[in-house]
């Protein structure tokens, strides 16, 4: 059945997915699929990879240091999704408004996305200082004693999220205003006609037709959270004392510092098993609360 | 049989995608010949950083109007990023001719066979005589030659003469131990107004050199076993935790600000640091000078040395033998490095040194010389990195509290001994 | 929308001008710190209005180092990357949304399969890669790798996903093709996303730092932030020197920013014609 028509349509599908697909297959499922391989190996990059076999999963998945990190990776999602979604929905359904000056503000909002987290991770270690910071200087004045932040064990999670969601709001904001702007102006004189309060257009209109939005940047913040490192690396290096140790500081701790490349392989695709459990899983319970229009 | 097919079969793709890393880095043992043509080496560095950058290039010229044929290009990248970026270009195969090992990084390299043997490769280029004996065997693997020391940092106490003065104690000498400095610092501290009278890294290096102040070893003869949660293992220990809260900032009162800028504030009394914050302190508005560090129950110095190495795998061994003989060890090397506060030049000739001790402040520049009569250097194993970690790791937890000094030795030994 | 009374816009704006400020500090803190003296750094409180003001670290980086050429590298990866990216991108989308073939699904989940795996462990095989292709140290193998953007692919793929189809059903009446379809209107019509996915890709070419710091040995090639992370030493850190470095390294991704706003606006001024 492929006759001319069937052949032009090939063509065109290459034509337009091709310029994608081929950079992506070259430049990153290979060397994924090679980094499969070397999970398998020793290899310290300074010798030649030899071959292990599934020594290194072994040894990942019962290494009490790999299970700790798990842990506290998900901790930190289950402190940082939730905030950082709810927070950036806040701001931008704010900001979609008809609001003098909503450019301006989207741009300050936009500011720590773009400032480097050696920057922000100074700033934040000195508002959450234990003593003499202005968080708890704040908390002070309404008589409640101050935890010790990044530098007490049980805080330090806390505080890596609260600079992480003070950090990311503005790049999540700005996926859910791309989300907001698609919906029809039409929506809204129909419920205007309707008598519908503010709060009912909210509910009603705009939540609902975000939906496919939130469930893009959940996803994409889910999988940025498994990944959570930069910010844990400037802030406490993984301490005090392991406490804040997450999974990706440990892949590249073991690829480049401690030549283990095939462990930090063997971690990283355990990771991957993980994520993708967690965005099929999120994909498939979607039917339940996305809301696709028209 | 069926089980091993698919192993071989993945076996077979990873060598396709890694065959080039494996050939190249058997080691190209081609004979030393030099070429006739212009050759160009290059230099990956960490030492240079921004600081040094333009007395780095002064070297460069010199040496190469001094040898017209060859061209020196010259990279630089931070510490904490020089590794990633250099052992990836050795796994591909792409090593810089001559590259930077810190001491601690040495073994590892040299054990992996990516480093070249000087002697060998360019006997002529190498003269091991104007080295520092204990610097120039220390890049020795082996029986084998693999890198030329190219320069050294000791740690010594430097002491805030002003807070000394304001307490009315006083200054710290080279008699000092740690008895004494314990007691100055008690002094010393005014927690309420966040002046302490010390400050001294809880981590593997100062443990390191605290456990050879109490006379302690950190392994066994044969290196086969860890050894330092012994008697002088816990003193050491506790000298280093116990200070923390106490005459020393935690963490909590530090509240992320570096204990360079807390003593450049005037907020640290004594604080065991390398001679490479001397830069830093010219314009400070307090008085400060440096003292040996004070021992326990004998001195030890700690001791930073970085090493001129070449790839295993360059094409111009002998170019690469000469640079690195002219960046150790060329009198305007020495004469930089000396005059410019870049670490020392690790030379034997001290009659070399002595431009270095009139330059002030510090007033007693000796001291830095003196520690060398009390060096010790850890013992390096090929998992160093993960050692030094597991060490602090477990060190930050006896602070913490989180375990018994006693208990957090007995934990990192056995995490150790599982390296070795 | 409906009209609002003035009480409710003013609260709002408060509660947005409010929420800005804890969001422009940092900037203003960096800014303003950049320009103190060494001696001023760390003061508490800190001074928000630097006294006095002392420009040495921006000297510095103007006179002693090639911050410039470092910045001309920068942008011009940065922006061959932002539009490749966004051109591959879009027509990927255009692909998964508009055109039907065998596997649209399971290469559409391959796309997103690459942001699950950690760039650090596939950095070493790239990099050979990149050696038997011969892109060592060279702008292509700053930009040619870097082609493929599966977040834009996502992005763009929801955005043609929301787009009223009659515009479209009728030019296809009207005989335009797939191309010209996809030209003439999908593409204008997602002006807000596509600046969107412009904006990151920009930032996330601007901001990298592994890639350059493991393919770039020359310092002519330098991007600018491995140009900065070059001038820290191993024991020292000059802070002047990191604030000044980062407030340069933002300046442009603000601009950009900015820039793809008023897209973002001109695109909502085109929604009426959904109608």
């Amino acid at each position: 059945m492929v006759g001319d028509r069937g052949w032009k349509k090939v063509g065109l599908v290459a034509l337009f997915l091709l310029p994608a697909l081929i950079p992506l297959l070259v430049f990153r499922i290979f060397p994924m699929l090679a980094s499969l391989w070397v999970s398998m190996t020793k290899w310290n990059l300074l010798r030649p990879p030899e071959y292990l076999g599934i020594e290194n999963y072994v040894e990942v998945l019962t290494d009490a240091k790999f299970h700790k990190a798990l842990l506290n990776t998900l901790y930190y999602m289950v402190g940082y999704l939730p905030l950082v979604l709810v927070g950036a929905i806040a701001i931008a359904v704010l900001l979609n408004s008809k609001l003098k000056g909503a450019t301006f503000f989207r741009g300050i909002y936009f500011l720590p996305v773009v400032t480097s987290w050696v920057v922000v991770a100074l700033l934040w270690k000195w508002l959450l200082s234990p003593q003499g910071g202005m968080v708890n200087y704040v908390l002070g004045l309404v008589g409640i004693d101050g935890p010790g932040w990044w530098t007490d064990p049980n805080w330090a999670m806390p505080s890596i999220i609260i600079a992480s969601v003070w950090k990311d709001l503005g790049f999540n904001m700005l996926i859910l205003l791309a989300g907001l702007q698609s919906i029809p102006d039409h929506l809204y004189e129909a419920a205007t006609i309707d008598g519908a309060t503010r709060w009912e257009k909210l509910r009603y209109v705009t939540l609902p037709l975000l939906t496919p939005s939130i469930l893009f940047a959940m996803i994409l913040a889910m999988i940025g959270a498994f990944q959570v490192f930069d910010q844990v690396w400037v802030m406490t290096e993984g301490g005090p004392a392991g406490a804040t140790t997450v999974v990706m500081e440990q892949v590249v701790k073991n690829a480049f510092k401690y030549g283990l490349m095939g462990e930090a392989s063997a971690m990283s695709w355990v990771l991957f098993a993980i994520i993708l459990l967690f965005t099929v899983f999120q994909l498939r319970f979607q039917k339940r609360w996305v809301h696709y229009g028209d | 049989m069926h089980i091993t097919k698919p192993a071989a079969r993945w076996r077979m793709a990873g060598v396709g995608i890694l065959a080039t890393t494996a050939l190249l880095l058997a080691g190209c043992s081609a004979g030393p010949a030099e070429s006739d043509g212009p050759v160009t080496i290059e230099f990956f560095n960490f030492t240079a950083g921004a600081d040094h950058e333009a007395q780095l290039q002064r070297i460069v010229d010199a040496f190469e109007d001094e040898n017209p044929n060859i061209t020196v290009k010259v990279q630089n990248a931070p510490y904490e990023d020089y590794f990633t970026s250099l052992k990836t270009r050795i796994a591909g195969n792409t090593a810089p001719d001559t590259f930077e090992l810190n001491y601690e990084n040495f073994v590892s390299f040299a054990s992996s066979g990516a480093l070249l043997d000087l002697e060998t490769a360019a006997p002529d280029a190498i003269d091991k005589s104007v080295y520092f004996p204990k610097a120039y065997d220390a890049f020795n693997f082996d029986g084998v030659q693999l890198g030329l020391p190219e320069s050294f940092s000791v740690v010594v106490l430097i002491y805030n003469k002003d807070l000394f003065d304001a307490a009315g104690l006083d200054y710290p000498t080279a008699d000092w131990t740690w008895a004494d400095e314990k007691a100055a610092a008690e002094k010393l501290t005014n927690a309420g107004a966040g002046v302490f009278g010390e400050y001294q890294p809880v981590q593997f290096f100062e443990f390191y050199k605290s456990l050879a102040q109490s006379g302690g070893e950190f392994f066994n003869d044969d290196m086969t076993k860890a050894t330092f949660n012994s008697e002088a293992g816990i003193a050491a220990a506790h000298h280093l935790v116990d200070k923390v809260g106490n005459t020393m900032p935690n963490e909590a009162q530090m509240g992320g600000i570096g204990d360079d800028v807390l003593f450049q504030q005037g907020k640290i009394a004594m604080w065991h640091n390398g001679i490479w914050q001397f830069n830093n302190l010219l314009d400070i508005p307090s008085k400060w000078d440096v003292v040996v560090e004070p021992g326990n129950t004998q001195h030890a110095s700690h001791f930073f040395a970085n090493a001129g190495v070449a790839s295993a795998s360059t094409k111009h061994p002998v170019e690469s033998a000469k640079w690195l003989q002219y960046l150790a060890s060329s009198d305007l090397t020495v004469d930089i490095r000396l005059n410019e506060d870049w670490e020392l030049p690790a030379v034997a000739d001290k009659a070399l040194l002595e431009p270095y001790l009139s330059i002030t402040p510090p007033e007693n520049r000796q001291a830095v010389f003196d520690s060398l009569d009390s060096v010790v250097v850890p013992p390096v194993i090929e998992r160093q990195q993960e050692l030094q970690d597991i060490v602090t790791l477990y060190l930050q937890k006896a602070v913490l509290g989180e375990l018994s000094v006693e208990d957090a030795l007995n934990q990192a030994v056995q995490e150790v001994n599982a390296l070795l | 929308m409906g009209t609002e009374s003035k009480a409710a816009v003013w609260t709002r704006t408060i509660v947005i001008a409010a929420g800005g400020l804890v969001f422009l500090f940092p900037f203003v803190w960096m800014v303003s710190t950049s320009l103190t003296t060494a001696g001023e750094l760390f003061k508490l409180p800190p001074q928000l209005i630097p006294n006095p003001v002392d420009g040495a670290a921006y000297e510095r980086l103007f006179t002693e180092v090639p911050i410039v050429r470092w910045v001309l590298n920068s942008v011009g990866v940065s922006l061959a990357v932002t539009f490749l990216q966004v051109l591959s991108s879009a027509m990927a989308a255009y692909a998964f949304t508009r055109l039907t073939f065998r596997g649209r699904n399971a290469i559409f989940v391959l796309f997103l399969a690459t942001l699950m795996v950690p760039f650090q462990v596939m950095v070493v095989p790239l990099f050979i890669e990149l050696r038997y292709m011969g892109m060592l140290d060279s702008y292509w193998g700053l930009i040619i790798p870097e082609m493929a953007m599966p977040f834009g692919v996502f992005l763009l793929r929801q955005a043609f996903l929301g787009l009223p189809r009659e515009l479209e059903e009728a030019a296809f009446m009207d005989g335009a093709g797939h191309i010209r379809n996809f030209f003439t209107l999908v593409l204008p019509l997602s002006k807000p996303a596509i600046a969107t996915v412009a904006v990151f890709s920009f930032m996330g070419s601007w901001n990298n730092f592994l890639w350059p710091l493991i393919i770039i040995n020359s310092p002519d090639l330098m991007t600018l932030p491995l140009g900065l992370s070059s001038l820290s030493s191993r024991f020292v850190t000059d802070w002047n020197l990191v604030l000044a470095g980062a407030t340069i390294s933002v300046l442009p991704i603000v601009a950009v920013f900015l820039f793809a706003q008023r897209y973002v606006l001109q695109g909502v001024a085109m929604s009426g014609l959904k109608g």
